[in-house]
């Protein structure tokens, strides 16, 4: 059975700038998401991110739902937090997602280097179990859960 | 339940904390240093399905 979720963009706060300088609000793809280990949950805002390759969340989430972060697979990478260049560290563990009442597995990294407001929803973990429509106009993200089989 | 999706006035005055929302991101309901203490706060007002998310020092412009 296909799941089907819709989900409105939500808006942020947003300085202004040379460039922008009448800029002061973001509309991001960003949807509320539970993170689940046996019967902790933590619930975050994280942003569905077509960049990414993976889904990343803060260390402090980790811990929330009795995870030891730390004993949980290593990983440096690139990009998101922190200055250009920067190498952070994430440490992965299984745990269960839930969006819109559809529960799904996720094997997720956690990271204390972070320096974003959300959770990223990457390729691997996200984008490899949804397809997603992005409606910038209409401010509306749509979610379809493709066929496991 | 209807969610508010407008987050920029609830959200303007914690920079740099992590906040939790109610179930429909209508108001907040714990603001701390850490999740835990966000959360904590959450729980004393009885709040069943708080939302968290960071406040950062400075909203920016992301490219990712």
């Amino acid at each position: 059975m296909t799941i089907h979720l819709k989900i409105d963009y939500r808006k942020f706060p947003a300085e202004p700038s040379e460039a922008f300088p009448r800029r002061r609000s973001a509309s991001r793809p960003v949807v509320p998401v539970s993170l689940i280990n046996k019967n902790k949950i933590v619930r975050h805002y994280s942003l569905i991110d077509s960049g990414a390759d993976l889904c990343i969340f803060h260390g402090g989430l980790g811990e929330e739902i009795d995870l030891k972060v730390k004993s949980g697979k290593k990983l440096t990478f690139f990009g998101i937090g922190g200055t250009g260049g920067t190498q952070l560290t994430a440490y992965f563990h299984d745990i269960e997602m839930e969006i819109g009442g559809w529960k799904f597995p996720c094997y997720a990294g956690f990271s204390y280097d972070l320096d974003i407001p959300y959770g990223v929803l990457g390729q691997v973990g996200f984008f490899n179990l949804f397809r997603v429509q992005f409606d910038y106009g209409k401010q509306r993200i749509e979610l379809w859960s493709k066929d496991q089989n | 339940m209807a969610e508010k999706t407008d987050l920029r006035e609830l959200l303007k005055p914690y920079s740099d904390k992590w906040v939790a929302l109610s179930e429909d991101s209508s108001k907040v309901v714990g603001v701390g240093d850490t999740p835990k203490k966000a959360l904590e706060q959450a729980s004393s007002r009885s709040e069943k399905n708080p939302i968290l998310t960071r406040v950062p020092e400075h909203y920016g412009t992301y490219i990712l």
